[in-house]
């Protein structure tokens, strides 16, 4: 086991610090890229399909996967958001547009975590849309993951990472 | 005196977007913007237009930004272009790697239009 990962171990038997990162690191995303606030949301309602999981890979010692999950019309409203789009734009960019978020939360979050910033890289975003699917990791480790307000919807934020 | 030539290299178009329509809030006349996805593509367009600023991204396929910066210093005629990184990657080593490179400034994603009129501003020689 390397010694980041012997160090991730001791500092996340408790993944508190990591959850408030993660929160902390969409809050800045939202705020700073799409002049939205994120909040804790007063109930968790299922994610209307069709759903969106953008996910990026983190790479190195230490290893992981760290996902977006929300409906089209919330990637919609993110692409309207960060590019000053309406309608049928928006749409078309809202892939693209949901993959960078989840991106650059990834990023925030990797910078948050001393035992992350340089003990792994970042892959480029993949993102599925589907009305019924499931997305499994055949890593083992450890996983949290978080539901966030944003508007009347909720975003689903997750990081796991392998040991 | 004619707008910043700018080229954005990302290889997302969304995020090439996002950046131009940054630049364009810094209240900095911006003029004719290029767009590239990656650094071989980026080397092309510094080659054949005449370019003020570029802002580049470090992931990307193909070449990525570390080494497009690399290659743009040794240019057969060179150019003296600032180049500022604006990535995700924002960790200390990769910092310090660009800047001795070549980069001139370094913004980590997220980023608002005044954190890129920050840096951008003292390498264009202008005053606001």
């Amino acid at each position: 086991m390397s010694a980041a990962m012997s160090k991730l171990n001791e500092s996340t038997l408790n993944l508190g610090p990591w959850q408030a990162s993660l929160c902390e690191a969409a809050k800045e995303v939202f705020s700073i890229m799409l002049g939205a606030e994120l909040a804790d949301p007063q109930e968790v309602p299922p994610i209307a399909a069709p759903a969106v999981t953008a996910m990026v890979g983190l790479a190195g010692p230490v290893s992981g996967v760290l996902s977006l999950r929300c409906s089209t019309a919330v990637c919609t409203e993110i692409a309207a958001r960060m590019l000053g789009l309406t309608g049928a734009d928006a749409e078309a960019h809202r892939s693209d547009a949901v993959g960078e978020t989840c991106n650059m939360v990834a990023g925030a979050f990797k910078a948050k975590l001393p035992e992350l910033q340089d003990n792994c890289m970042l892959s480029v975003p993949t993102v599925i849309t589907g009305d019924d699917y499931a997305v499994h990791s055949l890593a083992v480790g450890k996983r949290t993951e978080v539901p966030l307000a944003f508007q009347d919807h909720v975003i689903w934020l997750a990081v796991e990472i392998s040991s | 005196m004619p707008g910043i030539r700018a080229l954005i290299v990302d290889d997302s178009s969304v995020m090439r977007k996002v950046v131009e329509r940054s630049l364009r809030q810094t209240g900095l006349d911006i003029g004719e913007v290029y767009n590239a996805s990656n650094g071989v593509e980026a080397l092309a367009v510094v080659n054949q237009n005449t370019v003020d600023l570029v802002l580049t991204d470090i992931n990307m396929p193909v070449m990525d930004g570390l080494e497009f910066v690399r290659q743009l210093q040794t240019l057969e005629t060179p150019k003296h272009i600032p180049v500022v990184m604006i990535t995700t990657e924002g960790g200390e080593k990769q910092v310090l790697e660009a800047l001795s490179l070549g980069a001139r400034g370094y913004i980590r994603k997220p980023f608002t239009p005044e954190q890129v009129r920050e840096q951008v501003m003292p390498l264009l020689g202008r005053t606001g």
